[in-house]
């Protein structure tokens, strides 16, 4: 049996030694970013570092070894989209007693900042010099996660990611991903591509409707992960149906549709954030391209892709649409090896390893300082849970 | 020749991004949160109160008066002025205060509050209104709104008065 599995293991992309000396920069980053928690008190928050030092570490060293990307980020990212609501569930239980958003927070600012916004933000922060989100502009004791320090991170890891913040970054994400891979088969094939333009148009609607009624449209009414995080007090029949939309929205797009479908339906034909990270794909420097001398246009890649970002047409133009969020999961499917990384202005397929190290470099390193902190944190919050002594 | 410079930049614009990657940790909490508040933004009135038309000392603590802040393009929020008491910890167990909001000298409202020993809790009280523009208020509890409300927030307690007539105070 043994010899048998021997025998049908693909061969190592890289070797052992290599995969380490890769690895290395990436273990020394983290050790980096996790040493303020390391020098504070808080045996619960040490172990939560510790673990996730190890896990962002492993998952890099694995992702060098195979030459495969999306198998072992998806690890990452799966943890962290239900992780997240976990540790942040915990801390809102444990400051005001339950999910809900009281006045009095967004009174005082407290409100945390969610990316979700900051398209809502731009008009009126343009034309009124005013941020129509109840927080803080610069960090405090009681909110950290400030708007200055978010719309930063935001900006920096849009600059190094483009859309792929959709596959590294954002917190959310990896819910419906992980229902996405729970599923063997999609019992749903066939999906419109005209579904594609839907994020457009409610980014169109919301962002646009946010600056005439002066309030984020989109978290009062249609975020489906409001679900999973915290939500204004029902008190009323609005606040009432604002949950009721919520839930649906959540139940819908990031549990069934993904189940059915082995798609990110929510990200592919919803959200509206993640259409506007498309337009950073023009600016941003790595990109997934076609090697059309290889390209035996199976439509392998075409199926594995989780955000249709792929069509014929594209693919036979050597390259994704323009909503590709540089997963890598055409890449890992393709047996022809035509799916290829690619830094703009350079020649396609020519050294692809080097541009997906570059890129990954840096999409790792944000993906340690954000998601791993937050990875972190989510769980020292579960051990604090355990009947551990 | 063109496609080796296009090559060199791009190799440059990669390590400039890998550069960014690293940098952001060390800059984000210090120089960039400062270079946003510097620019001139504002987090919206409607949540923070607006800005500070006068204040008055009562001992250890202050009862500060805000400007009206009025609705903006198709916003769905009454006109209100905002008062705070702070902090609470000097706030006499019950605060009985007549003040002036439009700063003509005249008492427009009388505002009555106990003050919760739980700093979560809400305090009760009521409004009344000495003056037709503003409208009083019981309780509002669970009816609280952007303009109508009376709470603890930042170790201040923090009461909204509806204003009634629209524009007479722009």
């Amino acid at each position: 049996m043994a010899s048998s599995a021997a025998r049908t293991r693909p061969p190592a992309f890289r070797s052992v030694g290599r995969s380490i000396l890769l690895t290395v920069p990436v273990a020394m980053w983290a050790l980096l970013m996790f040493a303020p928690t390391f020098r504070a008190p808080g045996r619960n928050h040490h172990l939560g570092a510790s673990a996730v030092i190890v896990f962002m570490t492993t998952l890099f060293f694995l992702m060098m070894r195979t030459g495969k990307t999306y198998r072992w980020r998806r690890y990452f990212f799966v943890a962290l989209g239900f992780l997240f609501p976990v540790g942040f569930i915990a801390s809102l239980v444990a400051v005001r007693g339950s999910m809900s958003i009281p006045i009095e927070r967004m009174v005082s600012g407290d409100t945390p900042f969610c990316y979700m916004v900051i398209p809502l933000l731009i008009i009126p922060a343009a034309l009124a010099r005013t941020l129509i989100f109840p927080g803080s502009i610069l960090p405090t004791a009681s909110n950290p996660h400030s708007i200055a320090v978010m719309i930063g991170l935001w900006l920096a890891m849009t600059l190094v990611l483009g859309k792929a913040w959709c596959s590294y970054g954002c917190f959310f994400g990896g819910i419906e991903e992980g229902f996405a891979a729970a599923s063997k088969h999609a019992k749903i094939r066939k999906l419109d591509a005209r579904l594609r333009l839907v994020p457009w148009a409610i980014l169109l609607f919301v962002v646009v409707l946010s600056a005439a009624l002066f309030e984020p449209v989109y978290c009062m009414w249609l975020c489906p992960f409001k679900a999973v995080t915290e939500y204004p007090a029902v008190h009323s029949v609005e606040t009432a149906i604002q949950m009721g939309i919520f839930i649906a929205l959540f139940a819908a797009l990031v549990i069934v549709l993904p189940f059915l479908t082995k798609k990110r339906t929510q990200c592919a034909y919803f959200c509206p954030f993640g259409a506007f990270q498309s337009l950073f794909n023009r600016i941003n420097l790595f990109e997934i391209r076609f090697d059309r001398d290889k390209c035996v246009d199976c439509t392998l890649c075409q199926t594995a892709c989780p955000t249709m970002a792929l069509s014929v047409e594209s693919i036979r133009e050597g390259g994704t649409l323009l909503n590709c969020m540089k997963c890598g999961a055409c890449v890992d499917s393709c047996k022809k090896g035509a799916a290829v990384w690619h830094l703009k202005g350079t020649k396609v397929a020519l050294k692809p390893e080097r541009a997906r190290l570059l890129f990954l470099y840096g999409a790792w390193a944000m993906a340690t300082l954000f998601g791993g902190s937050i990875l972190a944190s989510s769980i020292a919050t579960v051990i604090g849970f355990l009947p551990l002594r | 020749m063109r496609a080796q410079v296009k090559t060199v930049l791009a190799y440059v614009g990669a390590a400039v991004t890998l550069a960014i990657a690293v940098c952001v940790p060390f800059v984000l909490m210090g120089t960039f949160s400062k270079a946003v508040a510097h620019a001139g933004l504002h987090v919206d009135a409607s949540y923070t109160g607006g800005a500070i038309a006068a204040a008055v000392t009562h001992g250890a603590y202050q009862t500060v008066v805000y400007q009206p802040v009025w609705p903006r393009a198709l916003q769905q929020m009454d006109p209100f002025v905002q008062i705070t008491f702070r902090p609470v910890a000097a706030l006499p167990r019950r605060v009985l205060e007549a003040i002036d909001l439009d700063g003509d000298g005249q008492p427009d409202v009388r505002v009555s509050f106990t003050v919760p020993p739980d700093p979560r809790s809400r305090p009760s009280g009521e409004v009344v209104a000495l003056n037709a523009k503003y409208a009083g208020f019981g309780m509002p509890g669970s009816r609280s709104s952007f303009s109508q409300l009376m709470v603890q927030s930042n170790g201040a307690v923090v009461v909204r008065v509806p204003l009634k007539e629209a524009g007479t105070l722009r």
